[in-house]
């Protein structure tokens, strides 16, 4: 069977929304594996049944792992926390996030170790929200010590689209709120992992570089493109761009981890550094830029596509675009199962199946092909992608956000040629601004101007008649 | 030697060819002032003029409830045009949280 993995992520996903949607209990899901393993390897000899049993294998592992990341552990910081109870908590852990700046506020997600309550101590795990009133300056894996009451986020919307259910995704099921500095207390040794403590550190490198050579709207755009930094993106440029359908540019994806791998293999081939520990160095850079754009969903799923193909490139085989795609599902969803109902996680991965999946078809029924005019071919071509990613994720946005935009498909095809040029352009710059102020002045100019030209048509398309429509 | 694919030369060339339009670019800036408009972005595609905005159009940005909007127009009408974002405190339904929401929306020329 060629594409096993792409089956084996179909089905395990199919177990995931199964048992989400019933009642079921753990040790039940875990029985029925355990009969089915054992019937598998009974059918050893029988390649139909021995397939099919283990599909349905996949099927309920993908029910077992969502049903496992459902229970807590007993020390989980969930479990000392009654319900509507205004006790003061001193919770004891370190910042497990970049602390972001919102206006006043500070947000971070808190790694508890331990806690303090009643004068009694406990050791405990799990993460916290913390919501401050005020900024401060912060960083990943400071230790700290806060004090202050423990409240359940807020629903705001019913169903998994709520905030609660979102967090709770993501492993937070408390928030924290902090008025004032009196209720931190900070440590001297520093938790975390290093390695993030090093990508964090390069990201900021690179951050600088962008400030000190472009404005604050280009460097904020620029950040978003290349570094997955979109806090210092306007509300109206994000609102213009959700309005056209090209919001994705700004999100850190599959072609930003296609360009690092391919501007690292172009510098160390200069490098005279020989084929294979290029393909392993350039799988390492592909990992360190994962963790420095913050290992979203779409960067996740372009990171393990992108070694997927490495991998069988070193080892000289063929890659089959739907296995390194179940892959890169698996890998996400093995991880934390629940990823399956993120909106970020949908969008991902149906656009890119849908351009693997109709794109072909499409192109073949329309006899692409025969044009022999290159540049009419292009265009075409460009067209093509941008309706095949239309189509695939179109439900999704009317679904979670009630928002239909026709001029999707206009506003894509001359927006992400422009996005690419932008995003190679700066990655140019980070790059060259580094080492050399000539450099990084020189392509920063052009990508200014690159930036000013997006905008511009971003907000010229969505002035097109029927340009969205809200429902 | 080094053997680099067709997609490689392109990209070396591409590469070429922005770092010599930054540098003209930066030339035309130094001799003409308007050329500056093309590489820095007009303050309009990152945040709406208060003064000048509709009622129909704030209330298709939807930053705001509708009844929020409208009394920012009446009061722009009744007491004449923003002198400074401030101003929007004054209105009901604008508080401290709004405002600082609002800060980054609009701007007054």
């Amino acid at each position: 069977m060629k594409r096993l993995p792409f089956s084996l992520a179909i089905f395990y996903c199919l177990g995931i929304i199964l048992v989400s949607s019933i009642k079921i209990s753990f040790w039940f899901v875990l029985g029925s594996g355990v009969i089915t393993f054992a019937a598998a390897c009974l059918s050893f000899r029988n390649n139909r049944i021995f397939m099919v049993l283990v599909f349905l294998l996949a099927f309920i592992l993908g029910g077992l792992n969502l049903k496992n990341s459902y229970i807590r552990h007993n020390c989980h910081i969930n479990n000392f926390v009654r319900y509507k109870d205004n006790t003061i908590y001193n919770l004891s852990g370190f910042i497990d996030s970049d602390p972001e700046i919102k206006g006043k506020h500070t947000f971070f997600v808190f790694r508890t170790q331990g806690v303090q309550v009643d004068k009694l101590m406990w050791r405990c795990c799990g993460k916290v929200l913390v919501r401050m009133d005020f900024p401060q300056d912060l960083n990943y894996a400071d230790n700290l010590i806060l004090r202050g009451i423990l409240l359940r986020p807020y629903g705001f919307s019913p169903g998994s689209r709520s905030y609660r259910d979102y967090l709770s995704r993501q492993g937070i099921y408390l928030v924290m709120p902090i008025k004032n500095s009196l209720q931190i207390i900070p440590q001297l040794n520093k938790g975390g992992s290093r390695l993030i403590i090093f990508s964090l550190w390069l990201r900021s490198r690179m951050e600088q570089v962008i400030k000190r050579y472009l404005a604050d709207l280009p460097a904020g755009i620029l950040s978003a493109m290349v570094l997955g930094q979109r806090r210092a993106i306007p509300w109206l440029v994000n609102n213009y761009m959700v309005k056209s359908g090209t919001v994705h540019i700004l999100v850190v994806s599959g072609f930003n981890v296609g360009i690092v791998a391919f501007i690292v293999n172009l510098l160390l081939k200069i490098m005279r550094v020989r084929r294979k520990l290029r393909i392993i160095l350039t799988i390492i850079c592909l990992l360190i830029y994962c963790l420095i754009t913050g290992a979203s969903n779409p960067v996740i799923r372009a990171t393990v596509m992108g070694v997927v193909f490495l991998l069988a490139h070193l080892l000289k085989r063929d890659a089959d675009i739907y296995n390194c795609l179940a892959c890169a599902a698996l890998f996400i969803l093995g991880l934390n199962p629940r990823q399956l109902f993120d909106v970020g996680f949908q969008l991902s991965f149906s656009s890119v199946l849908a351009i693997i999946y109709l794109y072909p078809k499409i192109k073949s029924f329309l006899c692409l092909d025969n044009c022999k005019a290159k540049a009419l071919k292009f265009i075409y071509e460009g067209c093509l992608v941008s309706l095949c990613a239309w189509f695939g994720t179109m439900w999704i946005i009317a679904y979670n956000f009630r928002i239909v935009a026709p001029v999707t498909v206009l506003a894509n095809i001359l927006v992400v040629p422009l996005a690419t040029l932008i995003t190679l352009c700066g990655f140019s710059l980070v790059l060259c601004g580094s080492f050399s102020t000539f450099l990084g002045g020189v392509f920063s100019t052009t990508t200014a101007m690159l930036i000013t030209l997006l905008l511009n048509i971003n907000s010229a398309v969505i002035k097109i008649p029927f340009a969205y429509f809200y429902f | 030697m080094i053997n680099f694919t067709p997609e490689e030369k392109r990209v070396i060339l591409f590469l070429l060819i922005i770092a010599f339009c930054g540098i003209t670019l930066n030339n035309l800036a130094k001799l003409n002032y308007r050329v500056k408009k093309l590489f820095c972005p007009q303050v309009y595609l990152a945040r709406i003029d208060l003064n000048k905005i509709s009622l129909e159009e704030l209330i298709k940005i939807r930053c705001l409830p509708v009844k929020t909007s409208q009394r920012i127009i009446a009061y722009r009408l009744q007491h004449g045009n923003f002198s400074s974002l401030e101003a929007l405190k004054e209105i009901r339904g604008i508080g401290d949280q709004r405002y600082e929401k609002l800060k980054d929306i609009f701007f007054v020329e």
